[in-house]
Protein backbone atom coordinates (compact mmCIF):
# COMPACT_ATOMS: atom_id res chain seq x y z
CA UNK A 1 0.00 0.00 0.00
CA UNK A 2 1.27 3.38 -0.92
CA UNK A 3 0.51 5.92 1.80
CA UNK A 4 1.32 9.68 1.94
CA UNK A 5 1.25 11.41 5.44
CA UNK A 6 1.82 15.02 5.18
CA UNK A 7 3.41 17.39 7.57
CA UNK A 8 3.74 20.74 8.88
CA UNK A 9 5.77 22.39 11.26
CA UNK A 10 4.68 24.22 14.36
CA UNK A 11 5.38 26.35 17.47
CA UNK A 12 6.14 24.72 20.32
CA UNK A 13 3.53 24.80 22.73
CA UNK A 14 5.92 26.11 25.14
CA UNK A 15 7.61 28.83 23.30
CA UNK A 16 6.80 32.71 23.72
CA UNK A 17 5.24 34.21 20.51
CA UNK A 18 6.24 37.45 21.27
CA UNK A 19 5.64 41.55 19.32
CA UNK A 20 8.23 43.36 18.48
CA UNK A 21 7.54 47.20 17.98
CA UNK A 22 3.99 45.71 16.52
CA UNK A 23 4.92 42.94 14.36
CA UNK A 24 5.03 39.69 15.58
CA UNK A 25 8.18 38.28 16.41
CA UNK A 26 8.89 33.94 15.65
CA UNK A 27 12.31 34.37 16.92
CA UNK A 28 12.16 32.67 20.23
CA UNK A 29 9.65 30.02 18.97
CA UNK A 30 10.98 26.39 18.50
CA UNK A 31 9.45 24.64 15.80
CA UNK A 32 8.10 21.52 16.40
CA UNK A 33 6.00 18.45 14.65
CA UNK A 34 1.98 19.90 14.52
CA UNK A 35 0.91 17.61 17.25
CA UNK A 36 -1.99 16.64 14.96
CA UNK A 37 0.23 15.58 12.67
CA UNK A 38 2.06 12.91 14.59
CA UNK A 39 -1.41 10.70 15.12
CA UNK A 40 -1.79 10.86 11.31
CA UNK A 41 1.83 9.45 10.93
CA UNK A 42 1.48 7.18 14.02
CA UNK A 43 -2.00 5.84 11.86
CA UNK A 44 0.18 5.60 8.44
CA UNK A 45 2.73 3.07 10.21
CA UNK A 46 0.56 0.67 11.79
CA UNK A 47 -1.42 0.35 8.60
CA UNK A 48 2.03 0.17 6.72
CA UNK A 49 3.03 -2.90 9.84
CA UNK A 50 -0.24 -4.56 8.82
CA UNK A 51 -0.10 -4.55 5.38
CA UNK A 52 2.97 -6.10 3.76
CA UNK A 53 5.46 -4.12 0.86
CA UNK A 54 3.26 -0.70 2.01
CA UNK A 55 5.72 2.28 1.99
CA UNK A 56 5.10 5.28 3.71
CA UNK A 57 5.94 8.88 2.18
CA UNK A 58 6.17 12.26 4.13
CA UNK A 59 5.81 15.46 2.63
CA UNK A 60 6.58 18.43 4.68
CA UNK A 61 5.78 21.86 4.14
CA UNK A 62 8.29 23.87 6.44
CA UNK A 63 11.57 25.61 6.24
CA UNK A 64 14.61 23.74 5.45
CA UNK A 65 15.91 23.89 9.12
CA UNK A 66 13.20 21.23 10.01
CA UNK A 67 15.51 19.00 9.43
CA UNK A 68 15.42 17.81 12.96
CA UNK A 69 11.35 16.94 12.47
CA UNK A 70 11.90 15.11 9.16
CA UNK A 71 14.63 12.88 11.28
CA UNK A 72 12.20 12.35 14.08
CA UNK A 73 9.42 11.36 11.68
CA UNK A 74 11.87 9.13 9.48
CA UNK A 75 11.96 7.17 13.14
CA UNK A 76 8.63 6.87 13.72
CA UNK A 77 8.32 4.86 10.82
CA UNK A 78 8.13 7.27 7.87
CA UNK A 79 10.82 5.26 4.76
CA UNK A 80 11.34 8.52 3.06
CA UNK A 81 10.28 12.36 3.39
CA UNK A 82 10.74 15.48 1.03
CA UNK A 83 10.74 19.18 1.83
CA UNK A 84 8.74 20.75 -0.14
CA UNK A 85 10.55 23.98 -1.15
CA UNK A 86 8.87 26.83 -2.84
CA UNK A 87 8.00 30.11 -1.83
CA UNK A 88 6.32 30.12 1.37
CA UNK A 89 2.54 29.28 0.84
CA UNK A 90 0.43 32.06 2.15
CA UNK A 91 -2.81 30.52 2.78
CA UNK A 92 -4.47 26.98 2.84
CA UNK A 93 -5.44 27.11 -0.58
CA UNK A 94 -2.08 27.17 -1.82
CA UNK A 95 -0.64 25.02 0.89
CA UNK A 96 -2.58 22.07 -0.92
CA UNK A 97 -1.96 23.40 -4.60
CA UNK A 98 1.46 22.76 -3.56
CA UNK A 99 1.00 19.55 -1.75
CA UNK A 100 -1.20 18.38 -4.34
CA UNK A 101 1.38 18.87 -6.98
CA UNK A 102 3.77 17.09 -4.93
CA UNK A 103 1.85 14.13 -4.56
CA UNK A 104 0.85 13.53 -8.03
CA UNK A 105 4.56 14.00 -8.94
CA UNK A 106 5.48 12.04 -6.93
CA UNK A 107 2.73 8.58 -7.60
CA UNK A 108 2.37 10.28 -11.08
CA UNK A 109 -1.67 8.92 -12.64
CA UNK A 110 -2.12 6.37 -9.48
CA UNK A 111 -2.71 8.35 -6.90
CA UNK A 112 -1.43 7.17 -3.38
CA UNK A 113 -3.86 4.39 -1.79
CA UNK A 114 -3.95 6.62 1.30
CA UNK A 115 -3.19 10.08 2.57
CA UNK A 116 -3.39 11.07 6.20
CA UNK A 117 -2.95 14.71 7.57
CA UNK A 118 -3.35 16.17 11.12
CA UNK A 119 -6.90 17.40 11.64
CA UNK A 120 -5.33 21.34 12.16
CA UNK A 121 -2.37 23.00 12.35
CA UNK A 122 -2.49 24.31 16.27
CA UNK A 123 -0.32 27.88 14.68
CA UNK A 124 -3.47 28.67 12.68
CA UNK A 125 -6.15 26.45 13.44
CA UNK A 126 -7.73 26.67 9.90
CA UNK A 127 -8.38 23.00 9.56
CA UNK A 128 -8.89 23.56 5.45
CA UNK A 129 -5.88 22.28 3.81
CA UNK A 130 -6.47 18.76 4.15
CA UNK A 131 -10.37 18.54 2.64
CA UNK A 132 -9.44 21.03 -0.17
CA UNK A 133 -6.31 18.77 -0.96
CA UNK A 134 -8.65 15.84 -1.14
CA UNK A 135 -10.95 17.53 -3.37
CA UNK A 136 -7.21 18.86 -5.19
CA UNK A 137 -6.99 15.20 -5.93
CA UNK A 138 -10.18 14.21 -6.23
CA UNK A 139 -10.10 11.81 -3.31
CA UNK A 140 -12.67 10.84 -1.38
CA UNK A 141 -12.26 12.17 2.33
CA UNK A 142 -13.09 12.63 6.25
CA UNK A 143 -12.19 14.65 8.84
CA UNK A 144 -10.91 14.27 12.23
CA UNK A 145 -11.60 10.75 12.31
CA UNK A 146 -11.31 9.07 15.77
CA UNK A 147 -11.28 5.25 14.67
CA UNK A 148 -10.16 3.29 11.67
CA UNK A 149 -10.31 -0.12 10.28
CA UNK A 150 -8.41 -0.64 7.15
CA UNK A 151 -9.34 -3.81 4.89
CA UNK A 152 -8.21 -4.83 1.20
CA UNK A 153 -11.90 -3.57 0.05
CA UNK A 154 -12.25 -0.74 2.03
CA UNK A 155 -12.11 1.57 5.06
CA UNK A 156 -14.55 2.33 8.31
CA UNK A 157 -13.81 5.25 10.02
CA UNK A 158 -15.70 7.08 12.79
CA UNK A 159 -15.57 10.87 13.34
CA UNK A 160 -16.99 12.82 16.30
CA UNK A 161 -20.00 15.21 15.81
CA UNK A 162 -22.07 17.48 18.34
CA UNK A 163 -23.25 14.67 20.57
CA UNK A 164 -22.57 11.62 19.33
CA UNK A 165 -20.55 9.64 16.28
CA UNK A 166 -20.57 9.34 12.87
CA UNK A 167 -19.58 5.89 11.25
CA UNK A 168 -18.29 5.98 7.61
CA UNK A 169 -17.71 3.81 4.60
CA UNK A 170 -14.62 4.68 1.74
CA UNK A 171 -12.94 3.15 -0.81
CA UNK A 172 -9.26 3.36 -1.94
CA UNK A 173 -7.88 5.87 -2.55
CA UNK A 174 -8.69 8.47 0.23
CA UNK A 175 -7.35 11.00 2.43
CA UNK A 176 -8.35 11.39 6.00
CA UNK A 177 -7.41 14.55 8.67
CA UNK A 178 -7.03 13.12 12.11
CA UNK A 179 -7.83 13.83 15.28
CA UNK A 180 -6.24 13.41 19.14
CA UNK A 181 -7.60 9.87 20.54
CA UNK A 182 -7.33 8.17 17.05
CA UNK A 183 -3.71 6.48 18.15
CA UNK A 184 -1.09 6.77 20.46
CA UNK A 185 2.35 7.68 18.92
CA UNK A 186 5.00 5.62 19.96
CA UNK A 187 7.83 6.86 21.29
CA UNK A 188 11.41 6.52 19.05
CA UNK A 189 14.03 4.35 20.01
CA UNK A 190 17.51 4.75 19.92
CA UNK A 191 17.90 2.41 17.25
CA UNK A 192 14.84 3.80 15.28
CA UNK A 193 16.50 7.02 15.30
CA UNK A 194 19.92 5.72 13.83
CA UNK A 195 18.23 4.10 11.55
CA UNK A 196 16.41 7.24 10.17
CA UNK A 197 19.34 8.83 9.44
CA UNK A 198 20.08 6.25 6.60
CA UNK A 199 16.46 7.45 5.05
CA UNK A 200 16.57 9.69 1.90
CA UNK A 201 15.49 13.30 2.66
CA UNK A 202 15.39 15.27 -0.63
CA UNK A 203 13.88 18.86 -1.28
CA UNK A 204 11.10 18.65 -4.09
CA UNK A 205 10.98 22.42 -5.55
CA UNK A 206 7.29 22.94 -6.52
CA UNK A 207 6.26 25.74 -8.09
CA UNK A 208 2.81 27.05 -8.31
CA UNK A 209 0.83 29.73 -10.15
CA UNK A 210 -2.42 29.68 -8.06
CA UNK A 211 -3.08 33.03 -5.96
CA UNK A 212 -4.19 32.82 -2.41
CA UNK A 213 -7.82 32.85 -1.79
CA UNK A 214 -7.53 34.61 2.11
CA UNK A 215 -4.69 37.08 3.08
CA UNK A 216 -3.94 38.03 6.62
CA UNK A 217 -4.55 41.47 7.51
CA UNK A 218 -2.80 42.05 11.00
CA UNK A 219 -1.41 40.21 13.53
CA UNK A 220 -1.95 41.69 16.82
CA UNK A 221 -1.51 41.01 20.14
CA UNK A 222 -3.59 39.39 22.47
CA UNK A 223 -5.09 41.79 25.12
CA UNK A 224 -6.75 40.57 28.19
CA UNK A 225 -9.67 42.82 29.01
CA UNK A 226 -11.47 41.74 32.03
CA UNK A 227 -11.16 42.67 35.23
CA UNK A 228 -11.66 39.55 38.03
CA UNK A 229 -13.91 40.46 40.47
CA UNK A 230 -12.77 38.21 43.70
CA UNK A 231 -15.87 36.88 45.91
CA UNK A 232 -16.84 35.81 49.15
CA UNK A 233 -18.64 33.09 49.10
CA UNK A 234 -20.95 30.91 46.56
CA UNK A 235 -23.97 32.65 47.50
CA UNK A 236 -22.71 36.28 45.77
CA UNK A 237 -21.82 34.46 43.28
CA UNK A 238 -25.30 32.72 42.18
CA UNK A 239 -26.85 36.11 43.14
CA UNK A 240 -24.46 38.02 40.71
CA UNK A 241 -25.06 35.64 37.91
CA UNK A 242 -28.77 35.26 38.37
CA UNK A 243 -29.25 39.30 38.92
CA UNK A 244 -26.69 41.46 37.69
CA UNK A 245 -25.95 39.20 34.47
CA UNK A 246 -29.10 37.70 34.04
CA UNK A 247 -28.01 34.36 32.96
CA UNK A 248 -30.75 32.07 34.04
CA UNK B 1 -31.30 39.67 -13.82
CA UNK B 2 -31.13 39.47 -10.17
CA UNK B 3 -30.51 43.05 -9.12
CA UNK B 4 -31.10 41.60 -5.42
CA UNK B 5 -27.71 40.64 -3.92
CA UNK B 6 -28.68 37.73 -2.39
CA UNK B 7 -26.38 35.68 0.05
CA UNK B 8 -27.44 31.91 1.39
CA UNK B 9 -27.15 30.17 4.77
CA UNK B 10 -27.04 26.85 5.01
CA UNK B 11 -29.56 25.30 7.40
CA UNK B 12 -28.03 21.70 9.37
CA UNK B 13 -30.64 19.06 9.98
CA UNK B 14 -30.06 16.42 12.68
CA UNK B 15 -32.73 13.45 12.86
CA UNK B 16 -35.09 16.01 10.60
CA UNK B 17 -34.67 18.64 13.60
CA UNK B 18 -33.00 21.92 12.21
CA UNK B 19 -29.88 22.71 14.48
CA UNK B 20 -30.14 25.83 16.77
CA UNK B 21 -26.71 26.34 16.00
CA UNK B 22 -27.42 27.14 12.41
CA UNK B 23 -30.89 29.17 13.26
CA UNK B 24 -28.73 31.40 15.32
CA UNK B 25 -26.54 32.06 12.90
CA UNK B 26 -29.92 32.44 10.59
CA UNK B 27 -30.93 35.02 12.72
CA UNK B 28 -28.12 36.78 13.02
CA UNK B 29 -27.70 37.60 8.98
CA UNK B 30 -31.04 38.29 8.73
CA UNK B 31 -30.87 41.22 11.19
CA UNK B 32 -27.70 42.49 9.96
CA UNK B 33 -29.34 42.36 6.37
CA UNK B 34 -31.61 44.58 7.78
CA UNK B 35 -28.75 47.48 7.59
CA UNK B 36 -27.77 46.34 3.84
CA UNK B 37 -31.07 47.71 1.19
CA UNK B 38 -31.14 45.19 -1.22
CA UNK B 39 -29.75 42.10 0.22
CA UNK B 40 -31.84 38.62 0.83
CA UNK B 41 -30.92 36.33 3.04
CA UNK B 42 -31.91 33.15 1.28
CA UNK B 43 -31.30 29.37 3.25
CA UNK B 44 -30.76 26.09 2.07
CA UNK B 45 -31.92 22.99 3.97
CA UNK B 46 -30.81 19.84 3.15
CA UNK B 47 -32.84 16.88 3.82
CA UNK B 48 -36.09 16.26 5.37
CA UNK B 49 -37.11 18.58 8.16
CA UNK B 50 -40.10 18.74 10.68
CA UNK B 51 -42.61 20.43 8.76
CA UNK B 52 -43.57 22.55 12.41
CA UNK B 53 -40.06 24.19 12.73
CA UNK B 54 -40.28 25.26 8.76
CA UNK B 55 -43.61 26.72 8.77
CA UNK B 56 -44.12 29.84 9.59
CA UNK B 57 -40.90 29.53 12.27
CA UNK B 58 -38.21 31.17 10.14
CA UNK B 59 -38.62 34.83 10.08
CA UNK B 60 -36.71 36.83 6.93
CA UNK B 61 -36.64 38.27 3.72
CA UNK B 62 -35.57 35.47 1.60
CA UNK B 63 -36.33 32.18 0.28
CA UNK B 64 -35.68 28.84 2.43
CA UNK B 65 -35.02 26.36 -0.69
CA UNK B 66 -35.05 22.97 0.57
CA UNK B 67 -33.61 20.08 -0.43
CA UNK B 68 -35.65 17.09 1.07
CA UNK B 69 -35.28 14.20 -0.26
CA UNK B 70 -33.97 11.07 1.58
CA UNK B 71 -30.28 11.23 0.04
CA UNK B 72 -29.88 14.28 2.22
CA UNK B 73 -31.01 12.80 5.54
CA UNK B 74 -27.11 11.64 6.31
CA UNK B 75 -24.17 14.19 5.50
CA UNK B 76 -23.06 12.39 2.65
CA UNK B 77 -19.91 15.33 1.41
CA UNK B 78 -20.17 14.75 -2.40
CA UNK B 79 -24.11 15.03 -2.61
CA UNK B 80 -23.81 17.57 -0.38
CA UNK B 81 -21.25 19.53 -2.04
CA UNK B 82 -23.16 19.55 -5.42
CA UNK B 83 -26.32 20.27 -4.11
CA UNK B 84 -24.61 23.71 -2.92
CA UNK B 85 -23.09 24.31 -5.77
CA UNK B 86 -25.89 23.97 -7.60
CA UNK B 87 -28.53 25.70 -5.55
CA UNK B 88 -25.37 29.09 -5.21
CA UNK B 89 -25.89 29.17 -8.89
CA UNK B 90 -29.50 29.09 -9.28
CA UNK B 91 -29.83 32.09 -6.71
CA UNK B 92 -26.58 33.67 -7.95
CA UNK B 93 -25.86 33.92 -4.33
CA UNK B 94 -22.07 35.83 -3.56
CA UNK B 95 -21.45 34.75 0.01
CA UNK B 96 -22.59 31.39 1.60
CA UNK B 97 -22.50 31.20 5.67
CA UNK B 98 -22.33 28.29 8.07
CA UNK B 99 -22.24 27.47 11.46
CA UNK B 100 -18.95 26.21 12.60
CA UNK B 101 -19.93 22.28 13.28
CA UNK B 102 -18.31 18.86 12.42
CA UNK B 103 -20.24 18.93 9.20
CA UNK B 104 -19.51 22.69 8.22
CA UNK B 105 -15.81 22.02 8.98
CA UNK B 106 -15.92 18.81 6.74
CA UNK B 107 -18.00 20.58 3.59
CA UNK B 108 -16.73 23.99 3.34
CA UNK B 109 -12.74 22.95 1.87
CA UNK B 110 -14.20 20.79 -0.81
CA UNK B 111 -16.93 23.85 -1.59
CA UNK B 112 -14.04 26.44 -1.01
CA UNK B 113 -11.70 24.70 -3.69
CA UNK B 114 -14.90 23.98 -5.98
CA UNK B 115 -16.16 27.16 -6.29
CA UNK B 116 -13.06 28.84 -6.09
CA UNK B 117 -14.44 30.45 -2.97
CA UNK B 118 -12.57 32.56 -0.54
CA UNK B 119 -13.48 30.69 2.95
CA UNK B 120 -12.69 32.34 6.25
CA UNK B 121 -13.10 29.61 9.28
CA UNK B 122 -14.27 30.28 13.22
CA UNK B 123 -16.27 34.13 11.82
CA UNK B 124 -17.72 36.05 14.07
CA UNK B 125 -21.02 37.15 11.73
CA UNK B 126 -20.88 40.66 12.79
CA UNK B 127 -17.22 40.85 11.87
CA UNK B 128 -17.86 39.53 8.48
CA UNK B 129 -20.88 40.93 7.72
CA UNK B 130 -22.29 43.66 9.99
CA UNK B 131 -21.90 47.19 9.08
CA UNK B 132 -18.79 47.71 10.93
CA UNK B 133 -17.14 44.62 10.66
CA UNK B 134 -14.97 45.18 7.74
CA UNK B 135 -15.48 42.00 5.96
CA UNK B 136 -12.97 40.69 8.16
CA UNK B 137 -12.42 37.42 10.01
CA UNK B 138 -10.90 37.98 13.69
CA UNK B 139 -9.53 35.09 15.37
CA UNK B 140 -6.93 33.87 17.64
CA UNK B 141 -4.05 32.07 16.55
CA UNK B 142 -1.04 31.19 18.17
CA UNK B 143 -2.55 29.68 20.90
CA UNK B 144 -4.42 32.27 22.04
CA UNK B 145 -1.02 34.28 22.12
CA UNK B 146 -2.20 36.56 19.17
CA UNK B 147 -5.83 38.14 16.84
CA UNK B 148 -5.63 37.67 13.40
CA UNK B 149 -7.12 39.43 10.92
CA UNK B 150 -8.42 37.19 7.92
CA UNK B 151 -9.85 38.98 4.54
CA UNK B 152 -11.34 37.21 1.63
CA UNK B 153 -9.35 37.89 -2.00
CA UNK B 154 -12.16 36.13 -4.14
CA UNK B 155 -15.78 37.42 -5.15
CA UNK B 156 -17.18 34.42 -3.96
CA UNK B 157 -16.75 34.11 -0.04
CA UNK B 158 -17.80 31.11 2.49
CA UNK B 159 -17.95 31.41 6.33
CA UNK B 160 -18.19 29.45 9.19
CA UNK B 161 -19.23 31.25 12.03
CA UNK B 162 -19.27 30.80 15.82
CA UNK B 163 -22.14 32.47 17.74
CA UNK B 164 -22.80 32.20 21.53
CA UNK B 165 -25.59 30.02 22.21
CA UNK B 166 -28.93 31.74 22.67
CA UNK B 167 -31.58 30.93 25.47
CA UNK B 168 -34.24 31.09 22.92
CA UNK B 169 -34.69 27.80 20.92
CA UNK B 170 -36.55 29.63 18.12
CA UNK B 171 -36.00 31.74 15.06
CA UNK B 172 -37.09 35.50 14.80
CA UNK B 173 -40.57 35.69 14.48
CA UNK B 174 -41.92 39.46 13.52
CA UNK B 175 -41.49 41.00 10.30
CA UNK B 176 -41.92 38.82 7.35
CA UNK B 177 -41.48 34.83 6.96
CA UNK B 178 -39.73 33.33 5.12
CA UNK B 179 -41.42 31.30 2.29
CA UNK B 180 -40.24 27.71 2.10
CA UNK B 181 -39.07 26.34 -1.55
CA UNK B 182 -39.11 22.50 -2.50
CA UNK B 183 -36.11 21.82 -4.78
CA UNK B 184 -36.64 19.14 -7.59
CA UNK B 185 -35.43 16.13 -6.36
CA UNK B 186 -32.20 15.67 -8.85
CA UNK B 187 -31.80 12.18 -10.26
CA UNK B 188 -27.94 12.07 -9.04
CA UNK B 189 -28.68 11.73 -5.74
CA UNK B 190 -29.85 7.82 -6.48
CA UNK B 191 -26.19 7.23 -7.47
CA UNK B 192 -24.30 5.45 -4.52
CA UNK B 193 -21.54 8.02 -3.38
CA UNK B 194 -18.84 7.76 -1.14
CA UNK B 195 -18.21 7.89 1.52
CA UNK B 196 -20.88 6.80 3.02
CA UNK B 197 -22.30 7.77 6.38
CA UNK B 198 -23.57 4.50 7.71
CA UNK B 199 -24.89 5.26 10.46
CA UNK B 200 -25.42 8.01 13.24
CA UNK B 201 -25.08 7.39 17.15
CA UNK B 202 -26.12 10.19 19.75
CA UNK B 203 -24.90 9.60 23.10
CA UNK B 204 -27.97 9.68 25.01
CA UNK B 205 -29.19 12.47 27.22
CA UNK B 206 -25.74 14.47 26.92
CA UNK B 207 -25.82 17.69 25.57
CA UNK B 208 -22.47 18.14 23.63
CA UNK B 209 -20.20 21.07 24.92
CA UNK B 210 -19.83 22.85 21.37
CA UNK B 211 -23.13 23.67 21.96
CA UNK B 212 -23.88 24.49 25.48
CA UNK B 213 -24.83 27.64 26.78
CA UNK B 214 -23.32 26.73 30.35
CA UNK B 215 -20.08 24.72 30.49
CA UNK B 216 -19.03 23.72 33.93
CA UNK B 217 -15.34 22.32 33.28
CA UNK B 218 -12.46 21.06 35.03
CA UNK B 219 -9.10 20.86 36.04
CA UNK B 220 -6.53 18.50 36.68
CA UNK B 221 -6.91 20.10 40.21
CA UNK B 222 -10.26 18.23 40.58
CA UNK B 223 -8.24 15.50 41.89
CA UNK B 224 -9.75 12.30 40.03
CA UNK B 225 -12.50 10.83 38.03
CA UNK B 226 -14.92 10.39 40.71
CA UNK B 227 -14.98 14.22 41.62
CA UNK B 228 -16.50 15.01 38.39
CA UNK B 229 -19.68 13.66 39.64
CA UNK B 230 -19.65 17.51 41.15
CA UNK B 231 -19.28 19.16 37.99
CA UNK B 232 -22.27 16.64 36.34
CA UNK B 233 -24.38 17.59 39.16
CA UNK B 234 -23.98 21.39 38.73
CA UNK B 235 -24.04 20.90 34.96
CA UNK B 236 -27.23 18.80 34.67
CA UNK B 237 -28.67 21.59 37.24
CA UNK B 238 -27.77 24.35 35.27
CA UNK B 239 -29.09 22.98 31.80
CA UNK B 240 -25.14 22.84 30.72
CA UNK B 241 -22.37 20.86 29.66
CA UNK B 242 -19.31 19.43 31.38
CA UNK B 243 -16.47 20.16 29.74
CA UNK B 244 -12.74 18.81 30.86
CA UNK B 245 -8.97 20.20 30.57
CA UNK B 246 -6.21 18.45 28.18
CA UNK B 247 -4.34 16.66 31.70
CA UNK B 248 -7.92 15.59 32.69
CA UNK B 249 -8.31 13.93 29.20
CA UNK B 250 -4.96 12.98 29.64
CA UNK B 251 -5.36 11.35 32.65
CA UNK B 252 -8.23 9.45 31.35
CA UNK B 253 -10.80 10.97 33.61
CA UNK B 254 -12.91 12.47 30.79
CA UNK B 255 -13.37 11.85 27.64
CA UNK B 256 -11.45 13.72 24.48
CA UNK B 257 -15.15 14.57 23.37
CA UNK B 258 -15.15 16.82 26.48
CA UNK B 259 -11.60 18.84 26.12
CA UNK B 260 -11.55 22.36 25.32
CA UNK B 261 -8.46 23.91 24.33
CA UNK B 262 -6.09 24.30 21.39
CA UNK B 263 -6.01 20.25 20.97
CA UNK B 264 -10.06 20.02 22.07
CA UNK B 265 -12.68 22.01 21.27
CA UNK B 266 -13.34 25.92 20.92
CA UNK B 267 -16.43 27.08 22.73
CA UNK B 268 -18.13 29.83 22.88
CA UNK B 269 -20.79 29.70 25.78
CA UNK B 270 -22.79 32.10 27.47
CA UNK B 271 -21.13 31.29 30.80
CA UNK B 272 -18.20 28.81 31.54
CA UNK B 273 -16.96 27.86 34.66
CA UNK B 274 -13.41 27.14 35.25
CA UNK B 275 -13.14 24.27 38.34
CA UNK B 276 -9.72 23.68 39.31
CA UNK B 277 -8.17 24.81 35.74
CA UNK B 278 -5.06 27.00 36.24
CA UNK B 279 -5.13 28.00 32.91
CA UNK B 280 -2.61 27.56 30.27
CA UNK B 281 -2.48 29.34 27.15
CA UNK B 282 -3.57 26.44 25.37
CA UNK B 283 -6.72 25.94 27.54
CA UNK B 284 -7.84 29.61 27.87
CA UNK B 285 -7.16 29.31 23.56
CA UNK B 286 -10.61 27.30 23.51
CA UNK B 287 -12.68 29.60 25.52
CA UNK B 288 -11.77 33.49 23.72
CA UNK B 289 -14.85 33.80 23.13
CA UNK B 290 -17.13 32.91 26.20
CA UNK B 291 -19.18 35.23 27.99
CA UNK B 292 -18.94 35.29 31.79
CA UNK B 293 -15.90 33.47 32.57
CA UNK B 294 -15.73 32.06 36.38
CA UNK B 295 -12.55 30.67 38.04
CA UNK B 296 -12.99 28.56 41.09
CA UNK B 297 -9.19 27.74 42.15
CA UNK B 298 -7.07 27.11 45.09
CA UNK B 299 -3.77 29.24 43.65
CA UNK B 300 -5.09 32.98 44.01
CA UNK B 301 -2.28 33.75 41.18
CA UNK B 302 -3.55 31.16 38.49
CA UNK B 303 -3.76 32.68 35.11
CA UNK B 304 -6.93 31.87 34.79
CA UNK B 305 -7.81 34.93 37.11
CA UNK B 306 -6.56 37.02 34.67
CA UNK B 307 -9.07 36.09 32.01
CA UNK B 308 -12.19 35.63 34.38
CA UNK B 309 -14.88 37.68 35.46
CA UNK B 310 -15.42 36.74 38.90
CA UNK B 311 -13.49 34.41 41.15
CA UNK B 312 -13.45 32.42 43.91
CA UNK B 313 -10.41 31.17 45.67
CA UNK B 314 -10.66 27.87 47.43
CA UNK B 315 -10.94 24.40 47.25
CA UNK B 316 -13.58 22.54 44.92
CA UNK B 317 -14.73 20.06 46.96
CA UNK B 318 -15.87 22.92 49.38
CA UNK B 319 -17.08 25.43 47.26
CA UNK B 320 -18.95 23.55 44.78
CA UNK B 321 -21.16 21.64 46.81
CA UNK B 322 -21.86 24.87 48.44
CA UNK B 323 -22.46 26.32 44.83
CA UNK B 324 -24.81 23.91 44.12
CA UNK B 325 -26.88 24.34 47.31
CA UNK B 326 -27.06 28.17 46.46
CA UNK B 327 -28.18 27.12 43.01
CA UNK B 328 -30.76 24.75 43.94
CA UNK B 329 -32.44 27.36 46.20
CA UNK B 330 -32.64 30.01 43.80
CA UNK B 331 -34.04 27.59 40.79
CA UNK B 332 -36.46 26.51 43.63
CA UNK B 333 -37.46 29.98 44.31
CA UNK B 334 -37.93 30.97 41.08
Amino acid sequence: MHIAVCLCQVPDTASVVSFFEGAIDLSRVNGVMNPFDEYALEEAVRIKERFEGSQVTLFCIAPSSAKDMLRKALAMGGDRAFLLSATEPSDPFQTACMLSRAITDYYGEALPDLVFCGKHSTDFQSAQVPLMLAELLGMESVSAIIKLEASHSGIHVEREIEGGIESLELHYPALFSVEKGLNVPRKTTIKAVMEARKKPVDLLPITISESAFVTITSIKPFVKERKCRFLHDPKELVLLLTHEEALF
Amino acid sequence: MNAMNTVLVFLEQREGVVKKSSIDIWNRVQELAALRPGTAVSALLAGPASSRQLDGSLGGNGVVYHANEAAFKLYNPEHYTRLVVETMKKVAATALFFADTALSRDLAPRLSVRLKASLLTGCAVDDVWGADGGGCCQRAVYSGAAIASFAPTRPLKIYTCTSRPTRSSSAITSGAQASVVVLEPSSRTREELFPLVRRMVMHAGVRDVAEARIIVAGGRGMGSAGSFGLLEELARLLGGAVGASRAVVDEGWRPHAEQIGQTGKTVAPALYLACAISGAPQHLAGIGSAGIVVAINCDPHAPIFDIADYALVGDVHLLLPKLIEEFQEFLKKR
